[in-house]
């Protein structure tokens, strides 16, 4: 190459500093650097299951692993749990599902034809996104019924919010040049969508998308234990009103795991379709 | 015009021709209260095929607005452009474009973003192919097909950018200021590159530039705008040999003559009578690199 890796390399609009730190040359597989993470998880289980053997911790109230993990089997095997989350699961998919629904197309309507309208009602908008559907629960019962209806109605609102803001962000964001550039070739209004601000506006939809299946998730729980007579939040609730100590740990240990696989489900999506912002010039 | 008439052959159509074009913006906030900022006004030119003509001027006198418009990105208020005696109405793939900020899709790679052009022109995915193949080979990219524009240097995204526009094959190429974000030492090579490119495309080449020097190297013709309103001062033909990349041209006594000329052309621009208070050195509008 004549042209050597020098200099002009002040525009990097899609690489924050941040992102290049995950690029460090990996440790090779025997060292104990790489395997610190994994370590410390299981210390983690192992202290926990310790404890209570050792006194100190009355497993009356902190039940061990190997006791949860007993439970849960149980739970299992009795097939009432496969019930709960099932349900749980269809409530929260529902509510998020109809939320990107609604709030990916308006995000690109605020963010992207309607600034000035966008610029009026944002106010309104972050502070109705700060409003806690559960001080309001009552109204939603009120207004939805004690039904479905009205958990579907608490996951839409708490997840509506951060993905219409983060597509608002991510269609702002786009870089004009690439705009004109794809104009410049005389590309036509649906390929421009398309080909050009649905791909630069992809990271901040994720991004929103990541947010709002977690608050969706965190907040279905919450729903169910205040107003539900199946699901993995009432099973808590259960457990907690009966003094199953066991039980309520075997649910928690699932809703936590549950949680987890969202996010990384979420994570792995992101990284395929908008991997392009992370992969740093340092490979190959 | 007249200086226009000799540098025509006159058999032969012009591939551009700039009819009398003006472009006035309304400009509501400033200390001044709202006014007209006339950023071209009456600008005539006419290109011939193949040929290779740059623009110079100081900021504000309207060379990247006159490039929007060639490109049918914007609208003139008054006057028309004409290619092969076609009006233009609109962008279209007959014009390339390249961007001073490379404006490269960072989700695609080096392939990707050369067949933008040609998607757009529905070129079917084997041709596709073969096509990009040819024109990063010719920007000199061979290998690096598969990087995505981050992973790029500034010059090496410059090239992509050229490919892009090359690709779908226009007849003009359109390039606003596109080696101003790079390093004097990749500029000289991206110069010495482009010459060679359109020698062996020939296409039309409209350069939009800041620097005297980058100008007389490369055209044909150089344009010299002055700023308040845009208008054509002066058009200087370059009579300097080609091939002139990978030569010492730039030492050559003509090239400095050529280059002082238009410094001076850019200097002795005629007082803006209709701001008298606002009257500057033109050449502290012209970048660094433009002077001598």
């Amino acid at each position: 190459m004549a042209c050597a890796k020098k200099g002009g390399d002040a525009v990097r609009p899609y690489t924050r500093s941040s992102d290049m730190a995950d690029t460090s040359i990996k440790e090779p597989f025997w060292s104990p650097a790489r395997h610190l993470d994994k370590l410390s998880i299981v210390l983690f289980f192992a202290a926990w299951e310790a404890a209570p053997r050792l006194g100190g911790i009355v497993e009356t109230f902190i039940a061990p692993p190997s006791l949860v993990l007993k439970t849960l089997v149980e739970l299992f095997r009795q097939g009432e749990m496969l019930g709960h989350v099932t349900i749980s699961l269809s409530r929260a998919v529902s509510g998020f599902g109809v939320a990107a629904l609604v709030a990916i197309p308006l995000g690109f309507l605020l963010g992207g034809g309607f600034r000035t309208f966008e610029r009026l009602v944002a106010p309104v908008l972050r502070f109705l996104g700060q409003v806690n559907p559960f001080s309001l629960f009552s109204l939603f019962v009120l207004l939805f019924g004690i039904g479905e209806f009205s958990k579907g109605a608490m996951i839409f609102w708490v997840s509506l919010w951060p993905i219409l803001f983060n597509t608002i962000n991510g269609v702002k964001s786009i870089d004009p040049l690439l705009v004109k550039s794809a104009r410049s070739m005389g590309t036509g209004l649906t390929t421009l969508f398309f080909k050009v601000i649905l791909p630069a506006a992809s990271p901040g939809i994720f991004h929103g998308l990541k947010l709002g299946s977690g608050t969706a998730f965190f907040m279905l729980i919450a729903a169910e234990m205040i107003g539900a007579s199946r699901g993995l939040g009432w099973l808590v609730w259960n457990a907690q009103i009966n003094f199953q100590m066991p039980q309520l740990f075997a649910a928690t240990v699932l809703i936590s795991v549950l949680g987890l696989s969202l996010n990384f489900t979420f994570g792995a999506l992101e990284e395929k379709l908008t991997g392009w912002r992370r992969k740093s010039a340092g490979e190959s | 015009m007249s200086n226009l008439a000799e540098n025509i052959i006159p058999d032969q159509e012009p591939k551009i021709v700039i009819r009398n074009i003006g472009r006035t913006f309304h400009i509501k906030k400033s200390p001044a209260g709202p006014h007209d900022f006339v950023a071209l006004q009456e600008i005539s030119l006419e290109v011939q095929k193949g040929e290779f003509v740059a623009l110079v001027g100081p900021s504000g006198c309207g060379k990247s607005t006159l490039l929007d418009i060639l490109a049918g990105l914007a609208k003139p208020n008054s006057g028309a452009v004409f290619i092969d005696g076609k009006q233009v109405t609109g962008p279209a793939l007959d014009r390339g474009i390249v961007l001073q900020g490379y404006a490269l899709f960072p989700w695609r790679t080096v392939r990707q973003n050369v067949e933008f052009g040609l998607e757009i022109k529905k070129v079917a995915k084997g041709e596709r192919r073969e096509i990009s193949t040819r024109f990063i080979d010719l920007v000199g990219l061979k290998g690096f097909e598969d990087r995505f524009p981050h992973e790029l240097s500034g010059g090496m995204k410059q090239r992509v950018a050229i490919a892009r526009a090359l690709a779908y094959d226009p007849e003009v190429l359109l390039m606003d200021e596109p080696f101003a974000a790079v390093d004097a030492q990749t500029r000289e090579t991206l110069q010495d590159e482009l010459l060679r490119i359109w020698e062996e495309t020939r296409k039309t080449i409209i350069f939009v530039t800041h620097s005297i020097e980058e100008a007389v190297f490369l055209a044909d013709r150089v344009a010299v705008l002055t700023a308040n309103p845009g208008t054509v001062r002066e058009i200087v033909p370059i009579d300097l040999p080609r091939p002139r990349q990978n030569s010492d041209i730039r030492s050559s006594p003509e090239f400095g003559w050529t280059r002082h000329k238009i410094w001076e052309l850019l200097q002795n621009q005629p007082p803006a009578d209709h701001r008298a208070g606002e009257q500057r050195p033109v050449a502290d509008a012209i970048s660094p690199s433009a002077a001598l």
